[in-house]
Protein backbone atom coordinates (compact mmCIF):
# COMPACT_ATOMS: atom_id res chain seq x y z
CA UNK A 1 0.00 0.00 0.00
CA UNK A 2 1.81 3.14 -1.01
CA UNK A 3 0.90 5.45 2.10
CA UNK A 4 1.77 9.32 2.65
CA UNK A 5 1.21 11.16 6.22
CA UNK A 6 0.78 14.91 5.04
CA UNK A 7 0.97 18.13 7.10
CA UNK A 8 -1.13 21.48 7.82
CA UNK A 9 2.45 22.74 5.45
CA UNK A 10 1.89 20.18 2.48
CA UNK A 11 -1.30 18.78 2.41
CA UNK A 12 -2.78 20.87 -0.40
CA UNK A 13 0.17 20.70 -2.81
CA UNK A 14 0.25 16.90 -2.73
CA UNK A 15 -3.69 16.80 -3.36
CA UNK A 16 -3.30 19.25 -5.81
CA UNK A 17 -0.58 16.75 -7.39
CA UNK A 18 -2.46 13.59 -6.88
CA UNK A 19 -4.18 12.05 -10.15
CA UNK A 20 -6.30 9.58 -8.44
CA UNK A 21 -6.20 8.72 -4.17
CA UNK A 22 -7.82 8.73 -0.86
CA UNK A 23 -7.20 10.74 1.85
CA UNK A 24 -8.34 9.73 5.57
CA UNK A 25 -8.36 12.92 8.42
CA UNK A 26 -7.95 10.53 11.70
CA UNK A 27 -6.62 11.48 15.14
CA UNK A 28 -5.11 8.79 17.27
CA UNK A 29 -7.42 8.08 19.71
CA UNK A 30 -10.39 7.29 17.55
CA UNK A 31 -11.80 3.66 17.10
CA UNK A 32 -13.71 4.19 13.72
CA UNK A 33 -10.38 6.03 12.44
CA UNK A 34 -8.60 3.07 13.00
CA UNK A 35 -11.61 0.94 11.24
CA UNK A 36 -11.58 2.89 8.20
CA UNK A 37 -7.78 2.12 7.89
CA UNK A 38 -8.23 -1.42 8.23
CA UNK A 39 -11.54 -0.81 5.29
CA UNK A 40 -9.22 0.98 3.19
CA UNK A 41 -6.24 -1.89 3.59
CA UNK A 42 -8.90 -4.35 2.54
CA UNK A 43 -9.71 -1.96 -0.39
CA UNK A 44 -6.13 -1.66 -1.51
CA UNK A 45 -5.46 -5.36 -1.35
CA UNK A 46 -8.67 -5.75 -3.64
CA UNK A 47 -6.97 -5.10 -6.69
CA UNK A 48 -6.54 -1.38 -6.24
CA UNK A 49 -2.60 -1.72 -5.22
CA UNK A 50 -2.00 1.66 -7.00
CA UNK A 51 -4.11 3.85 -5.53
CA UNK A 52 -2.39 6.05 -3.24
CA UNK A 53 -3.60 6.72 0.34
CA UNK A 54 -2.80 10.32 2.00
CA UNK A 55 -3.19 10.33 5.48
CA UNK A 56 -3.52 13.26 7.72
CA UNK A 57 -3.75 13.60 11.93
CA UNK A 58 -6.03 16.45 12.31
CA UNK A 59 -4.20 16.81 16.11
CA UNK A 60 -1.29 17.47 14.25
CA UNK A 61 -2.63 19.10 11.51
CA UNK A 62 -5.66 21.13 12.99
CA UNK A 63 -4.97 23.76 9.96
CA UNK A 64 -5.64 21.01 7.48
CA UNK A 65 -9.17 19.99 8.99
CA UNK A 66 -10.33 23.89 8.65
CA UNK A 67 -8.57 23.99 5.18
CA UNK A 68 -10.57 21.21 3.98
CA UNK A 69 -13.83 22.28 5.49
CA UNK A 70 -13.83 18.73 7.85
CA UNK A 71 -15.48 18.86 11.30
CA UNK A 72 -15.41 15.28 12.06
CA UNK A 73 -13.11 12.06 11.81
CA UNK A 74 -12.78 9.58 10.04
CA UNK A 75 -13.68 11.36 6.97
CA UNK A 76 -12.34 10.12 3.95
CA UNK A 77 -11.72 12.15 0.58
CA UNK A 78 -11.45 11.01 -2.84
CA UNK A 79 -8.64 12.50 -5.04
CA UNK A 80 -9.51 12.94 -8.24
CA UNK A 81 -7.01 15.20 -10.56
CA UNK A 82 -5.91 16.99 -7.79
CA UNK A 83 -9.66 18.11 -6.59
CA UNK A 84 -11.87 16.41 -3.78
CA UNK A 85 -14.23 14.20 -5.87
CA UNK A 86 -16.21 12.79 -2.85
CA UNK A 87 -16.50 13.00 0.61
CA UNK A 88 -17.74 10.52 3.54
CA UNK A 89 -17.68 11.25 7.21
CA UNK A 90 -18.12 8.17 9.30
CA UNK A 91 -17.33 4.25 8.68
CA UNK A 92 -17.88 2.74 5.58
CA UNK A 93 -17.52 -0.84 4.23
CA UNK A 94 -14.52 -2.03 1.89
CA UNK A 95 -17.61 -2.58 -0.61
CA UNK A 96 -18.97 0.92 -0.26
CA UNK A 97 -15.73 2.30 -0.09
CA UNK A 98 -15.16 0.84 -3.78
CA UNK A 99 -18.40 2.32 -4.79
CA UNK A 100 -17.32 5.78 -3.75
CA UNK A 101 -14.11 5.79 -5.40
CA UNK A 102 -15.46 4.46 -8.61
CA UNK A 103 -18.32 6.51 -8.52
CA UNK A 104 -16.64 9.66 -7.83
CA UNK B 1 -17.09 -18.72 -5.92
CA UNK B 2 -15.42 -17.33 -2.53
CA UNK B 3 -12.01 -19.04 -1.01
CA UNK B 4 -13.22 -21.58 1.51
CA UNK B 5 -11.67 -21.48 4.77
CA UNK B 6 -11.83 -23.88 7.25
CA UNK B 7 -10.80 -23.89 10.98
CA UNK B 8 -11.71 -25.95 13.94
CA UNK B 9 -13.29 -22.98 15.68
CA UNK B 10 -14.86 -19.51 14.31
CA UNK B 11 -15.85 -16.40 16.68
CA UNK B 12 -17.81 -13.74 15.31
CA UNK B 13 -16.78 -10.51 17.53
CA UNK B 14 -13.99 -9.56 18.18
CA UNK B 15 -14.44 -8.12 21.85
CA UNK B 16 -12.65 -8.64 25.15
CA UNK B 17 -14.98 -12.01 25.06
CA UNK B 18 -14.04 -12.80 21.05
CA UNK B 19 -10.16 -12.26 22.09
CA UNK B 20 -10.60 -14.10 24.83
CA UNK B 21 -12.04 -16.94 23.30
CA UNK B 22 -9.46 -16.87 20.52
CA UNK B 23 -6.34 -16.70 23.05
CA UNK B 24 -7.80 -19.96 24.72
CA UNK B 25 -8.78 -21.80 21.56
CA UNK B 26 -5.19 -21.20 20.27
CA UNK B 27 -3.42 -21.85 23.03
CA UNK B 28 -5.10 -25.64 22.92
CA UNK B 29 -4.29 -25.59 19.70
CA UNK B 30 -7.88 -25.56 18.01
CA UNK B 31 -7.01 -23.32 13.96
CA UNK B 32 -9.17 -20.35 15.13
CA UNK B 33 -10.42 -17.67 13.21
CA UNK B 34 -12.06 -14.53 14.97
CA UNK B 35 -14.28 -12.29 12.60
CA UNK B 36 -15.20 -8.94 13.31
CA UNK B 37 -16.99 -5.92 11.57
CA UNK B 38 -15.29 -3.38 12.87
CA UNK B 39 -11.75 -3.21 14.67
CA UNK B 40 -11.10 -5.61 17.36
CA UNK B 41 -11.67 -4.08 20.86
CA UNK B 42 -15.95 -3.39 20.83
CA UNK B 43 -17.05 -1.25 23.13
CA UNK B 44 -13.92 -1.10 24.87
CA UNK B 45 -12.45 0.95 22.20
CA UNK B 46 -14.78 4.24 23.16
CA UNK B 47 -13.99 3.82 26.21
CA UNK B 48 -11.34 6.96 27.66
CA UNK B 49 -10.02 5.24 30.37
CA UNK B 50 -10.18 1.47 32.09
CA UNK B 51 -9.86 1.41 35.59
CA UNK B 52 -11.13 -1.72 36.79
CA UNK B 53 -8.99 -4.61 34.72
CA UNK B 54 -7.10 -6.61 36.44
CA UNK B 55 -3.29 -5.39 36.40
CA UNK B 56 -4.10 -2.57 34.60
CA UNK B 57 -4.32 1.05 37.01
CA UNK B 58 -5.74 2.62 34.62
CA UNK B 59 -5.48 2.30 30.76
CA UNK B 60 -6.76 3.56 27.58
CA UNK B 61 -9.62 1.63 26.25
CA UNK B 62 -8.10 1.27 22.43
CA UNK B 63 -4.58 0.23 24.37
CA UNK B 64 -6.06 -2.04 26.03
CA UNK B 65 -8.12 -3.04 23.41
CA UNK B 66 -5.09 -3.17 20.59
CA UNK B 67 -2.98 -4.73 23.64
CA UNK B 68 -5.66 -8.04 24.08
CA UNK B 69 -5.61 -7.58 19.93
CA UNK B 70 -1.86 -8.13 19.82
CA UNK B 71 -1.48 -11.23 21.92
CA UNK B 72 -4.34 -13.02 20.02
CA UNK B 73 -2.54 -12.49 17.00
CA UNK B 74 1.01 -13.72 18.06
CA UNK B 75 -1.19 -16.97 18.90
CA UNK B 76 -1.51 -17.60 15.62
CA UNK B 77 -5.01 -16.73 14.89
CA UNK B 78 -6.15 -15.80 11.90
CA UNK B 79 -7.79 -12.21 13.05
CA UNK B 80 -10.13 -10.58 9.93
CA UNK B 81 -11.22 -7.21 10.68
CA UNK B 82 -13.56 -4.98 8.30
CA UNK B 83 -15.23 -7.73 7.49
CA UNK B 84 -18.29 -7.20 5.77
CA UNK B 85 -20.42 -10.39 7.24
CA UNK B 86 -23.62 -11.01 4.73
CA UNK B 87 -24.32 -14.79 5.94
CA UNK B 88 -24.06 -17.11 8.91
CA UNK B 89 -25.08 -20.35 8.60
CA UNK B 90 -25.80 -22.47 12.56
CA UNK B 91 -28.04 -25.38 11.86
CA UNK B 92 -25.59 -27.65 10.16
CA UNK B 93 -22.93 -29.86 11.15
CA UNK B 94 -20.28 -27.22 9.78
CA UNK B 95 -20.98 -23.65 10.93
CA UNK B 96 -20.26 -21.05 8.51
CA UNK B 97 -19.43 -17.14 8.43
CA UNK B 98 -19.65 -15.59 4.90
CA UNK B 99 -18.25 -12.17 3.93
CA UNK B 100 -17.92 -10.14 1.13
CA UNK B 101 -14.16 -11.77 0.81
CA UNK B 102 -14.17 -15.27 2.42
CA UNK B 103 -16.06 -18.51 3.46
CA UNK B 104 -15.24 -19.75 6.95
CA UNK B 105 -16.13 -22.69 8.28
CA UNK B 106 -15.93 -25.02 11.59
CA UNK B 107 -17.47 -27.60 13.66
CA UNK B 108 -18.09 -25.08 16.18
CA UNK B 109 -19.15 -21.25 16.59
CA UNK B 110 -18.45 -18.90 19.61
CA UNK B 111 -21.46 -15.94 18.60
CA UNK B 112 -18.98 -12.97 20.79
CA UNK B 113 -21.10 -10.13 19.02
CA UNK B 114 -21.64 -7.94 22.08
CA UNK B 115 -23.77 -4.64 21.71
CA UNK B 116 -24.36 -1.47 20.02
CA UNK B 117 -25.39 1.97 21.46
CA UNK B 118 -29.25 2.85 21.85
CA UNK B 119 -29.98 5.60 19.15
CA UNK B 120 -32.29 8.92 20.10
CA UNK B 121 -36.16 8.10 20.44
CA UNK B 122 -37.05 11.13 18.85
CA UNK B 123 -36.07 11.80 15.09
CA UNK B 124 -33.01 13.72 14.78
CA UNK B 125 -33.13 14.09 11.35
CA UNK B 126 -30.05 13.14 10.88
CA UNK B 127 -28.34 15.63 12.28
CA UNK B 128 -24.50 15.60 12.23
CA UNK B 129 -23.81 16.98 16.01
CA UNK B 130 -25.28 13.50 17.60
CA UNK B 131 -22.23 11.51 19.12
CA UNK B 132 -21.90 8.09 20.46
CA UNK B 133 -17.93 8.64 21.09
CA UNK B 134 -16.91 11.41 23.03
CA UNK B 135 -13.49 9.96 22.38
CA UNK B 136 -13.76 10.62 18.78
CA UNK B 137 -15.66 13.65 18.34
CA UNK B 138 -15.16 15.44 21.78
CA UNK B 139 -12.65 17.41 20.71
CA UNK B 140 -14.68 19.54 18.21
CA UNK B 141 -16.70 20.91 21.65
CA UNK B 142 -13.83 22.46 22.91
CA UNK B 143 -15.37 25.94 24.68
CA UNK B 144 -18.34 24.53 23.51
CA UNK B 145 -22.05 23.63 25.28
CA UNK B 146 -22.37 19.64 24.86
CA UNK B 147 -25.55 17.86 25.94
CA UNK B 148 -24.83 14.11 27.88
CA UNK B 149 -27.73 11.91 27.81
CA UNK B 150 -27.54 8.90 30.04
CA UNK B 151 -27.11 9.15 33.53
CA UNK B 152 -25.14 5.54 33.91
CA UNK B 153 -21.74 5.01 34.25
CA UNK B 154 -21.05 5.82 30.61
CA UNK B 155 -22.91 9.14 30.74
CA UNK B 156 -20.62 10.67 33.70
CA UNK B 157 -17.75 9.05 32.88
CA UNK B 158 -17.96 10.69 29.23
CA UNK B 159 -19.22 13.48 30.66
CA UNK B 160 -16.09 13.94 32.50
CA UNK B 161 -13.84 12.75 29.76
CA UNK B 162 -15.79 15.79 27.86
CA UNK B 163 -15.03 18.36 30.82
CA UNK B 164 -11.57 17.41 30.83
CA UNK B 165 -11.19 18.42 27.20
CA UNK B 166 -12.26 21.60 27.86
CA UNK B 167 -15.74 21.67 27.08
CA UNK B 168 -17.18 24.53 28.41
CA UNK B 169 -20.64 23.56 29.80
CA UNK B 170 -22.18 20.30 29.92
CA UNK B 171 -25.55 19.32 30.66
CA UNK B 172 -26.45 15.52 32.10
CA UNK B 173 -29.60 14.62 31.58
CA UNK B 174 -31.02 11.36 32.60
CA UNK B 175 -35.01 10.15 32.27
CA UNK B 176 -34.96 8.54 35.15
CA UNK B 177 -35.86 9.62 38.87
CA UNK B 178 -32.26 8.89 39.89
CA UNK B 179 -29.01 8.21 38.32
CA UNK B 180 -28.09 5.19 37.63
CA UNK B 181 -24.54 5.82 37.70
CA UNK B 182 -21.68 4.62 40.91
CA UNK B 183 -21.74 7.06 43.33
CA UNK B 184 -18.06 7.62 42.73
CA UNK B 185 -18.51 8.41 38.72
CA UNK B 186 -21.39 11.05 39.95
CA UNK B 187 -19.24 12.65 42.36
CA UNK B 188 -15.95 12.50 40.12
CA UNK B 189 -17.80 14.68 37.47
CA UNK B 190 -19.98 16.57 39.93
CA UNK B 191 -17.09 17.67 41.95
CA UNK B 192 -16.20 19.77 39.23
CA UNK B 193 -16.54 23.18 39.96
CA UNK B 194 -18.39 24.56 37.18
CA UNK B 195 -19.68 23.71 33.61
CA UNK B 196 -21.65 21.10 34.75
CA UNK B 197 -25.19 20.19 35.38
CA UNK B 198 -26.93 17.48 36.14
CA UNK B 199 -30.86 16.97 35.89
CA UNK B 200 -32.88 13.54 36.20
CA UNK B 201 -36.69 13.21 35.41
CA UNK B 202 -36.02 14.87 31.56
CA UNK B 203 -35.47 13.88 28.54
CA UNK B 204 -35.29 15.31 25.03
CA UNK B 205 -38.48 16.38 23.41
CA UNK B 206 -36.81 18.06 20.27
CA UNK B 207 -33.45 19.36 18.50
CA UNK B 208 -33.66 22.52 17.20
CA UNK B 209 -31.61 23.07 14.09
CA UNK B 210 -30.19 25.64 11.55
CA UNK B 211 -28.20 24.14 9.16
CA UNK B 212 -26.50 22.74 12.42
CA UNK B 213 -27.46 21.99 15.87
CA UNK B 214 -28.54 25.30 17.74
CA UNK B 215 -30.26 24.19 21.17
CA UNK B 216 -32.63 21.49 22.56
CA UNK B 217 -35.77 21.69 24.22
CA UNK B 218 -35.98 19.09 27.30
CA UNK B 219 -39.18 18.43 29.25
CA UNK B 220 -38.78 17.21 32.75
CA UNK B 221 -41.21 14.62 33.24
CA UNK B 222 -42.53 15.33 37.02
CA UNK B 223 -43.65 18.41 36.11
CA UNK B 224 -43.87 19.15 32.76
CA UNK B 225 -41.74 21.92 32.24
CA UNK B 226 -39.54 22.27 29.09
CA UNK B 227 -36.45 24.23 29.25
CA UNK B 228 -35.20 25.65 25.87
CA UNK B 229 -31.08 24.58 26.13
CA UNK B 230 -28.72 25.98 23.65
CA UNK B 231 -26.25 23.08 22.50
CA UNK B 232 -23.51 22.80 20.02
CA UNK B 233 -23.84 18.63 20.67
CA UNK B 234 -24.64 16.22 21.94
CA UNK B 235 -23.34 12.74 23.24
CA UNK B 236 -26.01 9.51 23.44
CA UNK B 237 -25.34 7.28 26.10
CA UNK B 238 -28.91 5.71 26.86
CA UNK B 239 -27.10 2.13 27.16
CA UNK B 240 -26.91 -0.73 24.63
CA UNK B 241 -28.64 -3.17 22.24
CA UNK B 242 -28.00 -6.65 21.48
CA UNK B 243 -25.92 -6.97 18.41
CA UNK B 244 -28.14 -9.81 17.45
CA UNK B 245 -29.48 -9.63 13.64
CA UNK B 246 -27.19 -11.78 12.15
CA UNK B 247 -28.78 -14.54 14.15
CA UNK B 248 -31.92 -13.59 15.88
CA UNK B 249 -34.39 -16.37 13.56
CA UNK B 250 -31.59 -19.44 15.22
CA UNK B 251 -30.51 -19.02 18.43
CA UNK B 252 -32.52 -18.95 21.30
CA UNK B 253 -33.05 -15.46 22.87
CA UNK B 254 -34.43 -13.54 26.05
CA UNK B 255 -37.49 -11.37 26.00
CA UNK B 256 -34.69 -8.28 25.31
CA UNK B 257 -32.92 -10.20 22.67
CA UNK B 258 -30.01 -11.74 24.50
CA UNK B 259 -28.65 -14.97 24.06
CA UNK B 260 -29.83 -17.82 26.29
CA UNK B 261 -26.70 -19.74 27.62
CA UNK B 262 -25.79 -22.10 30.29
CA UNK B 263 -23.21 -21.95 32.41
CA UNK B 264 -20.63 -23.28 30.15
CA UNK B 265 -21.64 -20.87 27.26
CA UNK B 266 -23.60 -23.34 25.03
CA UNK B 267 -26.56 -22.21 23.47
CA UNK B 268 -29.77 -24.20 22.11
CA UNK B 269 -27.56 -24.89 18.93
CA UNK B 270 -24.80 -27.83 19.27
CA UNK B 271 -21.99 -26.88 18.42
CA UNK B 272 -22.99 -22.45 18.69
CA UNK B 273 -22.00 -21.01 21.86
CA UNK B 274 -22.37 -17.50 23.18
CA UNK B 275 -19.74 -15.26 25.06
CA UNK B 276 -19.62 -11.84 26.73
CA UNK B 277 -22.24 -8.78 26.02
CA UNK B 278 -24.19 -10.70 23.98
CA UNK B 279 -25.19 -13.22 26.71
CA UNK B 280 -28.66 -12.97 29.05
CA UNK B 281 -26.47 -12.12 32.03
CA UNK B 282 -26.76 -9.37 35.00
CA UNK B 283 -23.22 -7.99 34.72
CA UNK B 284 -21.48 -6.89 31.74
CA UNK B 285 -18.10 -6.03 32.13
CA UNK B 286 -14.67 -6.38 29.98
CA UNK B 287 -14.15 -9.09 33.11
CA UNK B 288 -17.21 -10.71 32.51
CA UNK B 289 -16.75 -10.65 28.98
CA UNK B 290 -12.83 -12.37 29.32
CA UNK B 291 -14.77 -15.07 31.83
CA UNK B 292 -17.42 -15.68 29.60
CA UNK B 293 -15.16 -16.15 26.62
CA UNK B 294 -12.48 -18.47 28.37
CA UNK B 295 -15.30 -20.74 29.03
CA UNK B 296 -16.89 -20.82 25.85
CA UNK B 297 -13.45 -21.61 24.39
CA UNK B 298 -13.18 -24.78 26.61
CA UNK B 299 -16.07 -26.08 26.15
CA UNK B 300 -15.84 -25.68 22.48
CA UNK B 301 -12.94 -27.50 22.73
CA UNK B 302 -14.69 -30.04 24.60
CA UNK B 303 -17.42 -29.77 21.80
CA UNK B 304 -15.14 -31.07 19.57
CA UNK B 305 -13.09 -33.78 21.28
CA UNK B 306 -16.28 -35.70 21.79
CA UNK B 307 -17.17 -34.58 18.29
CA UNK B 308 -14.36 -36.83 17.26
CA UNK B 309 -15.05 -39.85 19.52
Amino acid sequence: MITIDLTDANYAEHVAATANGLLLLHKKLCPHCLNMKKVIEKFIANGNETVPVMFIDIEENPQAMSGLSIERVPTLLVIKKGKVAATRVGLMNPRQLGTLYKDA
Amino acid sequence: MKPLKTFDLLILGGGPAGMAAAIYAAQANMRTALVESNICGGLVNSTYVVENFPSQKCIPGMDLAQRILEQTESLGVTVDQAADVTRLALTGSMKEIETEEFLYTSPALILATGRQPVPMDIDTHDCKQVHFCSICDGAAYRGKNVLVIGGGNSGFNEAYYLHSLGVKKIHLVEKMDHFPALQAAQDKLLSRDDGVTAMTSTVVVELIQQDKLMAVKLRNTATGEIHHVPVDGIFVYMGQLPNNRLFADIVALDSDGYVITNDDMETNMPGVFAAGDIRSKKYRQITTAVADGTIAALSAGNFLRNKKM
